[in-house]
């Protein structure tokens, strides 16, 4: 694979321009080997396995020496999808489809909560873990609703924990989550751009690039990103299989995820399931770009504040009160 | 491919710029957070974004995300002077409910509109006027409601609904409006809701942020005669631990 052959989007090749290399070469050595399947079943332990159990070795194999998402061709990437789905199948029996769908041109999209009407019920929080697929052995939330004294916004002491019955007297609930930052610490300190940020404002991670450093886990102001300490669980009936690559699909374990705006969704026009999921109509979304829309008239009439503006991490999530 | 794109938004931002946008003043910040990067943003989206954008929603066919039943709104309008939808009683037939909530699967606490239908159609005891049901039932009619709302008037039913056909809502102005259309009659006190609703800022948008707009009505979230919602339980706590500071 030459630097010519690199989709636009690739800006960082250089980065992996000799891993590249080297990967191309594991990747032609196993192809010999996948190839000449028959010498290879002859005189490997993979003879003695089931057929599908085989299959499965050999696309795990194949997927492991893949390269970047951002430098892969569209033909690599359709390749990688394809193995990804069939592994699901083979392993768990799911029939899934994962998406790789680019961003619109012209959208760049925001986020607004307004902590007027938030009433802590945490559906939001419930949505995204069906709608994301996320750990349920380890309980992952990408979500977290803070519980504050009416008149204070201090994150520092604020319970997010809270169990008792909500809307509790004098208090009011803040939620966080990632914020898709325009200037994103988290992908500044990634040292093997395994995290970057999408034309359409996304963060987004390659959770086959990602080597677990968690730095940018220390460096997010925000708490948004979660740590698979060992392997995601799912029950295969509770598995939603409408995946995007960066997005809801399997992660596994060692490797760090956070929201991604339900890319899989927004991509196509839907809203993200946190804003469908809230019935109380705190969550608004929307596209920056686009005058007419709901998040522009937010901004432009309500009054807004975001959290830890110093930071100049230039969050696209915003707070407002009605 | 990406060139005929690219002139196929030139001139619809030219069109656009004509035809309804000349006033508009000049883009605001915000906007430049989505060329930052470098990202591969057309040249054209770059120049003026609006027009890109309000010609890539003009593509989109209303409905083409969902299927939410939904009706025009009356009077107001959307940001940007867009129509709007809202949510419509009359739900799927074969749905044995009283609607559906378009790609909504999942429970989302939305009020269950089926008890209210169990004393749906009005007709079955009101005829204009007159109350088609025996004399010794009339007090047991009604008994799931508590009017709490609105206090100033008593809490008098004919302040919102209309004696001569209880169907219907009774406006100040004299009309009437059909009860998917709730929120003609709840502007007329709320109106800084109202305005936040038909802006999208207040109430539960469906469908999509892109294309077609459909907003839920006011009753379909609060009990008109108990507006507030419900405390209740919420959906369990996180259990990692924060990173930093204190607490969880």
């Amino acid at each position: 694979m030459s630097a010519d052959e690199k989709p636009a989007a690739a800006s960082d090749a250089s980065v992996f321009q000799k891993r590249v290399d080297r990967r191309k070469a594991l990747g032609i050595l196993l192809g010999g080997v996948t190839a000449g399947a028959g010498v290879a079943s002859a005189c490997s332990p993979l003879s003695a396995m089931p057929d599908e159990e085989k299959e499965a070795k050999l696309l795990a194999w194949r997927e492991y020496i893949k390269g970047n998402y951002r430098t892969m061709t569209e033909e690599e990437r359709a390749e990688t999808i394809a193995r990804l789905e069939r592994l699901a199948k083979v392993k768990q029996g799911t029939d899934i489809t994962i998406q790789s769908t680019g961003a619109q041109p012209g959208v760049v999209f925001g986020y607004a909560f307004n902590i007027s009407k938030c009433q802590g019920f945490r559906n939001c929080i419930e949505a995204c873990i069906n709608e994301n697929n996320l750990d349920r052995k380890a309980a992952t939330q990408y979500i977290r609703i803070f519980e504050m004294e009416d008149g204070v916004i201090d994150l520092d002491h604020a319970d997010a924990t809270f169990e008792h019955e909500v809307p509790a007297e004098g208090h009011f609930y803040l939620g966080t989550q990632c914020f898709q930052c325009a200037d994103p610490p988290c992908v500044k300190v990634c040292p093997v751009g395994a995290t970057w940020q999408e034309p359409d404002g996304i963060t987004v991670v390659d959770y086959d690039w990602c080597i677990g450093c968690r730095y940018c886990m220390a460096a997010c102001p925000y708490w948004a990103r979660r740590f698979n300490w060992s392997e995601p669980v799912v029950p295969r009936e509770e598995v939603n299989t409408n995946q995007h690559y960066l997005g809801n699909r399997a992660r596994k374990a060692g490797v760090v995820e956070k929201c991604h705006f339900c890319i899989h969704r927004t991509r196509k026009g839907q809203l993200p399931a946190c804003a469908e999921a809230c019935p109380t109509g705190a969550r608004v979304f929307g596209n920056l770009l686009d005058p007419n829309s709901e998040i522009r008239w937010v901004l432009a009439n309500k009054r807004v504040f975001r959290l830890k503006e110093d930071l100049k991490t230039e969050p696209r999530f915003w707070y407002f009160t009605d | 491919m990406r060139r005929a794109l690219v002139i196929a938004l030139c001139t619809a931002a030219v069109a656009a710029a004509a035809c309804e946008r000349s006033d508009r003043p000049a883009q605001d910040d915000r906007a430049e957070l989505g060329s930052a990067h470098g990202d591969p943003v057309p040249d054209t989206a770059r120049a003026n974004p609006d027009s890109a954008v309000i010609a890539a929603n003009a593509r989109l066919e209303p409905g083409a995300l969902g299927s939410v039943a939904a009706a025009p709104v009356d009077l107001w309008k959307g940001p940007g002077d867009q129509p709007f939808e809202v949510t419509v009683r009359t739900g799927d037939p074969a749905s044995n409910t009283s609607r559906r909530f378009g790609t909504i699967a999942r429970r989302t606490s939305l009020r269950e509109r089926a008890a209210d239908l169990g004393q749906y159609p009005c007709t079955s005891c009101h005829l204009g006027r007159r109350m088609v049901l025996a004399d010794d039932r009339v007090a047991d009619a009604h008994q799931n409601i508590t009017v709490s709302h609105p206090v100033q008037t008593g809490g008098a039913c004919s302040t919102c609904h209309s004696p001569d056909n209880v169907e219907l809502l009774a406006l100040k102005s004299g009309e009437q409006a059909t009860l998917d259309h709730t929120y003609r009659l709840c502007a007329q006190c709320h109106f800084s809701q109202a305005e936040s609703w038909a802006a999208g800022a207040h109430g539960k948008r469906l469908d999509g942020w892109q294309g077609r707009r459909v907003v839920m009505g006011c009753a379909d979230c609060h009990d008109p005669h108990k507006p507030a919602l419900e405390p209740r339980i919420p959906f369990r706590a996180p259990q990692i631990e924060r990173t930093r500071g204190r607490g969880r």
